[in-house]
Parts: structure tokens; C-alpha cells; sequence
């Protein structure tokens, strides 16, 4: 390391030791809002998890019966049901699912919760007509129609059941950016204000390097560099909060709610880069803006 | 090396209250001159000294220091005009954490030096102000001639073309102020143009150099070979 870094690292270091009390504030205030915010993120993923490509193409499910709860559907009732559906004038496209293929997307779905995988086997899932209507508001007139015809088990609106967990969870997601915004606005005030004061007390060692003809950069790397170790501190253990709570809260969740996918450990893990962004970015920004009146030429 | 054209500079105190502190100044110093900056408190010494170093700006006229016209300077070159200037202070500015030794290689490490540079340059200036013994010593365990010494070290340590002395001997008493004064005379020879602002008529006196005296922001004499007050 050559003796220039040396002195800008030494530097950082020094500051943030000397201001331990005001380091401490400004990682656990960088804390707070990365958490916030990191969880506002992992829930949009969440919500993109559960949203998968097919419940979004496809606004209703037609389960035909296997025999279990119901009369197992004949092929020709099949058939009849598969032409009837294409002949509706309000139906754009009709998937056929078999048991095979809902296994397949069942096991696809839930490929980080082995357990509930393991209790299913391709001969549980019923196999399905999946409908997409020219107007999703439509449902009704389908499911009238076809919920009495033979071989028909239960006729689902997707649409319906997506969008109130889609309205729900953006309200809870946008109250947490809102906060996490708030928050980090905060965290970046008190950054600028432990910087301004850093520089202060340095003011003499300051205005002498000033005279000698140090560069700029060279005078307030130390100083930025202070506020970005503090930032990427609380992003760190913002990112341990939440890789120590987010897994543990959605595979208990997973176990409850067997129907639905749940993200856990990696989409944690990869969300770890971006808070580290986030946290060095605000620090640097406020550093450099508390920096630029008081140590001007 | 150094040429004040028409220069004007005013504070402002408040909306109509204003203070001139030069005032239409024409002074021209060549290389290698040693110049004597006097005057009254007040009169615009340190003010002209602040824009020979662009910490301040003049409101007209031009001031050009080792070949730059600082009214063009970017302000990312200053830095490299100040690295041609020395500085001296009254009151030393010496930083009280590092010994004599750092306060001096401080100066070369902020301007990105090597350490072998340091390492042989440091000794060398040290030597030439004569505090090579205090070199382990902190900035409060010296006397005030020695923490001048110190303060002369750092201003030359890098070679530059000009020192600029703000009251150097002010803290001084008269016979520290002699062997202060030898040693910039000294520096002088080196070929380095020192400006140096002072109140103290014994020195000037003594010295016989070129001397500009300032009066409410104007220049009211400039005399080769002078004293401080008006005489022959």
C-alpha cells in the first residue's frame, strides 16, 4: 500500500474512532433504514415469487375431477368440455394441465421447501383447464356456465384471488420504502452532520495540508471514506438482520401456507450487494455535500 | 515572480458597510528579491498575502504569482501554485500530535512525495534551520524560535520559489527574532523570493531591504534598500 492510502485509511479510522458516540448513531440509523428497506424489496420478490408467470397469464382454473372428490372426468367429457371452452366467444386460449405437468410446476415452485414436496405426488394434483379470457372481468359468465358440467371439480378466478394479495402487499411494501426513505434521509443528515464535525476538529491538520498544496480529493478522501465505512457497517448488519429473520419468518410461513411459494436464505443473500450499494452511496453523497463548504479552497 | 497590477479588494460588513483593504495596489517583486511588507494592523498586509495564496479573490486588477494569472486559476490548480509557496505564521501552526520531524515530512507525504524522498530531504531541512537535535520533539516542548524553525522548514521543505512570512518574529523575543531573521536571509540566498510582513522597525531596519509600506489598503512608499519608517 503506498504511504498516500496509508494515510487516507489511517485517517478514516482514526475519525471514527475519535467519534465513536456519533459512528455508533450514524451505523445503527444506516441500520434501521436498510432493513426497511431491504424488507420492502424482499417482499416485492416475494410478491413476484407468489405471482409466478403462469397465475399472471392465466385468470381461470378449471379443476376437473380425479375421482377422489368427485367422478373422474371421461375422455369424451374432456373433449366436449375442451370444445365447448374454445368455442366461447369470451375465451382467448385454453392450456390443458396434466397431472404430470402440475407436479412438474408444483415441484418448480416450491424447489426451497423439500418437505412439502416430498408430500406430494404427481397422482394428488388434479389435472386442469386453464383459461385466459378476453375480459378478465368475464369469470362470472364462465363460471356459471361450466360449474355444473360434468367432470368439472372447481372452477377458480385467479384474477380475483391475485389481486387482493397483490393490493395488500403493495400497501404493506409502500409504507416500508416510505419509512425506509424517510429514514435514510435521516441517516444521511446525521452522516453530513458526524462529517462536518470530523472535519472541524481536524481543521488545523486541515488548513495546513491546504497550504502545503495538497489536492482536494486528498483532503476529504479521509474524511468521505469515514462516512462510507459507517454507511457499508449498517448495511452489513442490516443484512444480517434480515438473512437472521426473513429466512426464519418465511420457512415457518412456507409450513403454514402450503399453497404458496416463499422466498428464504438466497433471495436474502442477493439482495446484500444492493443495501451495500445503497448504504456506501447515501454516506459518500452526504459526505461530500458536508464537505463542500467547509473545506473549500 | 510576483506582480499586483491595479489590485482592489473590499470586504463587506454589511449592506452598505464595506472595507477597503487594498486599494488600486501596483507592486511588482522579481525573483530572488527579499521584500518587507509594512504597515499598521489594518493597513492590507495579510490581505495581500491571501491573494498571492487564492485564498481570496480581488475585486479588480490582476495578480499573477510564478508565471499564473490567478484570476484564471482553476480552482483545482491551486493546489499545484501553492506547492510553489512557502508559508510562515506568527503563531507557527504546527500540528501539536506529530514531532518535529513529522510536522516537516507532513508536508511532502500530503503532496504525494516518496518515502525515500522523505526520508533524505527531511533530515537536510532540518539541519538547514538548525533544530536537527529537536527531531523527536513535540511542538510544545520547543520554544518559540524553535517552533519557528520548524514552521521554516515546512514552508521550504518543498523547494518553493516564494515564502511568505506573516509576522514571522511576532511571537519572538529580539534575539530569537535575529536568528530567525539569518535564517531567511540564508534562505533567500538559496535564490527563493521571500515576502515577509512584519511590525518590527529593529529588523527592517537592519536588514535594509527592499521595503513596501502599506497605509489604509494603499501603498505609500516602495524603497529599495529602506528602513521602516520614513528616513533617507
Amino acid at each position: 500500500m503506498s504511504a498516500r492510502w496509508r494515510y487516507i485509511l489511517t485517517e478514516a479510522f482514526v475519525g471514527l474512532r475519535r467519534n465513536l458516540m456519533m459512528t455508533v448513531a450514524v451505523v445503527l440509523s444506516v441500520t434501521v433504514s436498510l432493513t426497511l428497506l431491504g424488507a420492502s424489496l424482499l417482499l416485492s420478490e416475494q410478491v413476484d415469487l407468489a405471482t409466478d408467470e403462469w397465475v399472471d397469464k392465466v385468470e381461470v382454473t378449471i379443476f376437473l375431477c380425479d375421482g377422489r372428490t368427485c367422478p373422474a372426468i371421461t375422455p369424451e367429457q374432456e373433449q366436449a368440455l375442451r370444445r365447448e371452452l374454445e368455442a366461447e366467444p369470451i375465451v382467448e386460449e385454453v392450456f390443458y394441465e396434466s397431472k404430470q405437468e402440475a407436479y412438474e410446476r408444483f415441484t418448480e415452485l416450491f424447489r426451497n421447501q423439500p418437505s412439502l414436496i416430498e408430500t406430494v405426488d404427481p397422482d394428488i394434483l388434479p389435472a386442469s383447464f386453464r383459461v385466459k379470457l378476453v375480459d378478465p372481468d368475464q369469470f362470472m359468465v364462465i363460471a356459471a356456465q361450466f360449474a355444473a358440467f360434468p367432470g368439472v371439480e372447481e372452477i377458480i378466478d385467479q384474477q380475483e384471488v391475485l389481486e387482493q394479495f397483490l393490493r395488500f402487499t403493495s400497501i404493506v411494501r409502500n409504507a416500508a420504502l416510505v419509512v425506509a426513505a424517510i429514514q435514510l434521509v435521516a441517516a444521511g443528515v446525521l452522516i453530513a452532520n458526524t462529517i462536518r464535525v470530523a472535519a472541524f476538529a481536524r481543521r488545523e491538520q486541515t488548513s495546513v495540508m491546504k497550504l502545503v498544496g495538497a489536492n482536494n480529493w486528498y483532503i476529504r478522501l479521509p474524511f468521505v471514506l469515514e462516512g462510507v465505512l459507517a454507511g457499508v457497517l449498517g448495511a452489513l448488519l442490516s443484512w444480517g438482520l434480515l438473512y437472521g429473520s426473513v429466512p426464519a419468518i418465511t420457512d415457518r410461513l412456507a409450513e403454514d401456507i402450503e399453497l404458496m411459494p416463499f422466498i428464504s436464505s438466497p433471495e436474502v443473500l442477493a439482495v446484500g450487494p444492493l443495501l451495500i450499494g445503497a448504504g456506501a452511496g447515501i454516506a459518500a453523497f452526504s459526505s461530500i455535500v458536508a464537505l463542500r463548504r467547509f473545506l473549500d479552497v | 515572480m510576483i506582480t499586483l497590477t491595479n489590485v482592489t479588494k473590499t470586504y463587506k460588513r454589511g449592506a452598505n458597510d464595506e472595507v477597503v483593504a487594498l486599494r488600486d495596489v501596483t507592486v511588482e517583486v522579481g525573483k530572488g528579491e527579499f521584500v518587507f511588507v509594512v504597515g499598521p494592523s489594518g493597513s492590507g498586509k495579510s490581505t495581500l498575502m491571501k491573494l498571492l495564496t487564492c485564498e481570496q479573490a480581488p475585486d479588480e486588477g490582476e495578480v499573477w504569482v510564478a508565471g499564473k494569472n490567478l484570476r484564471t486559476l482553476r480552482s483545482w490548480k491551486v493546489p499545484a501554485l501553492r506547492r510553489e509557496i512557502g508559508f510562515v505564521f506568527q503563531d507557527f501552526k504546527l500540528l501539536g500530535t506529530k514531532n518535529v520531524r513529522e510536522n516537516v515530512a507532513f508536508a511532502m507525504e500530503v503532496i504525494g512525495r516518496s518515502r525515500r524522498e522523505i526520508e533524505r530531504r527531511v533530515p537536510e531541512v532540518l539541519e538547514l534551520v538548525g533544530i536537527e537535535e529537536k527531531a523527536g520533539a513535540l511542538p510544545h516542548e520547543l520554544s518559540g524560535g524553535q517552533q519557528q524553525r520548524v514552521s521554516i522548514a515546512r514552508a521550504f521543505v518543498n523547494d518553493p520559489g516564494i515564502l511568505l512570512c506573516d509576522e514571522p518574529t511576532g511571537n519572538l523575543d529580539p534575539t530569537t527574532s535575529v536568528g530567525i531573521m539569518k535564517l531567511l536571509d540564508r534562505i533567500n540566498r538559496t535564490g527563493t523570493t521571500v515576502l515577509m510582513a512584519t511590525h518590527d522597525q529593529h529588523i527592517v531596519d537592519s536588514m535594509r531591504r527592499r521595503v513596501i509600506e502599506l497605509e489604509d489598503g494603499v501603498v505609500v512608499r516602495d524603497q529599495s534598500r529602506g528602513v521602516y519608517g520614513y528616513a533617507g
